[in-house]
């Protein structure tokens, strides 16, 4: 069991990425991310077990996150809206970094426009995973995948540029 | 601004993320893990607490009433119900509890869907508003007959413990059938919520 957990744990370690930027695209404060991380844990924990497939480990955490963060969406009645960016870790170029740290927020802004499916649909297009490896994560067609991403990408970019020549 | 442009603003921002040490990861599961342990322990002493309560009430007034056969038999049955609903309640909770989250989306939000239509549209969702009734009748005969010192016949040919006998049932499937609708409602809303994503996950030519 030991062996077992320690495993899940360095697996967990290589990956945490996935866990932390799902919770940036559904939860907008830093309580209910990290309220979310530990469900996420928890949850991958419970199905590591029944992981056959070690080479689909990253599809199988997308998945686990996304049905997480999904259902917990659903039990929440009210969410807050309050940005909080993750802290950065070093200020190499302030001016370049402030640039950059804009457009991230308002590309985060655009997304939490999205409807539930449609955020995990570009979190998992901005990670650069093929449209298979979506339509395996989301259990829909391609085609699917496909229409929806044009249609979510319409719609951030619109977002955006409305934002941008606003500011 | 160009497509692949989003990705690029996205990757830039990924060594922002603070990573967690393995120590912290242990240390968020475990939390968690204690946390659930915990929330059974609440909800298997509650239900240990009122069932063993009850049985025991039931027992002890059967006993004490020796002659009166139709006591006992309403105190027989009650006790019985009493050991269903316990073991039902524990195996709904796990049930509940064990929901697996490693399918595909669309997977696991049908799998959710027949979960939840199973309980409350499904054959026997309905069976509360027959069984709360008849239970309340039962347990309200239970304790006031106990309390009034004699057999059930008598008890019931009383008109004044027939009248407290109808208020206190006219109270307590108000206040059961209240707090059953409010649980049901929002289960409802739930399932609501599971069907619409499950539609737009179905909707090809959105």
């Amino acid at each position: 069991m030991k062996a077992l957990k320690d495993e899940f744990l360095e697996i967990l370690s290589n990956y945490q990425g996935i866990l932390h930027k799902v919770n940036l695209v559904y939860f907008r404060n830093a309580s209910d991310r990290e309220d979310n991380f530990q469900e996420i844990i928890y949850q991958l924990w419970k199905s590591y077990p029944d992981l056959r497939n070690k080479d689909s480990i990253g599809s199988w955490i997308y998945a686990v996150s996304i049905n997480t963060s999904i259902s917990r969406l659903k039990k929440k009645t009210r969410i807050e809206y309050r940005e909080e960016l993750p802290e950065p870790v070093d200020t190499y170029d302030i001016e370049e970094e402030a640039s950059r740290e804009n457009d991230f927020r308002l590309l985060l802004q655009a997304i939490a426009g999205l409807n539930e499916i449609d955020k995990s649909i570009m979190l998992l297009y901005l990670e650069e995973k093929s449209y298979d490896e979506i339509a395996e994560i989301l259990g829909i067609s391609k085609s699917n995948v496909g229409v929806r991403i044009n249609r979510a990408k319409e719609l951030l970019k619109k977002t955006l540029n409305l934002t941008e020549h606003g500011n | 601004m160009e497509t692949n442009r989003l990705q690029n603003i996205w990757k830039n921002n990924e060594t922002k993320i603070k990573l967690k040490t393995i120590n912290e990861l242990n240390q968020s599961l475990a939390a968690r893990s204690r946390q659930t342990i915990n929330n059974f322990l609440i909800f298997f002493a509650i239900d240990v607490f009122v069932c063993i309560g009850v049985i025991v009430f039931l027992i002890i007034t059967a006993l004490n009433r020796q002659g009166d056969i139709l006591y006992q038999a309403n105190n027989a049955v009650l006790s019985l119900v009493t050991l269903t609903s316990f073991v039902i309640s524990l195996l709904s909770w796990i049930k509940l509890r064990n929901n697996k989250f490693n399918l595909p989306l669309k997977e696991w939000v049908e799998q959710r869907i027949r979960l939840l239509s199973k309980w409350l549209l499904g054959k026997y969702s309905k069976l509360y508003i027959v069984l709360i009734p008849i239970l309340l009748v039962m347990i309200n005969i239970s304790i006031h007959v106990y309390y009034e010192y004699k057999p059930l016949i008598e008890v019931m040919k009383n008109e004044e413990s027939v009248i407290g006998l109808i208020i206190g049932f006219i109270i307590g499937v108000f206040v059961s059938i209240f707090a059953l609708n409010k649980i049901r409602k929002y289960q409802i809303k739930n399932l609501g919520n599971l069907k619409e994503i499950y539609a737009r996950l179905c909707n090809d030519a959105i």
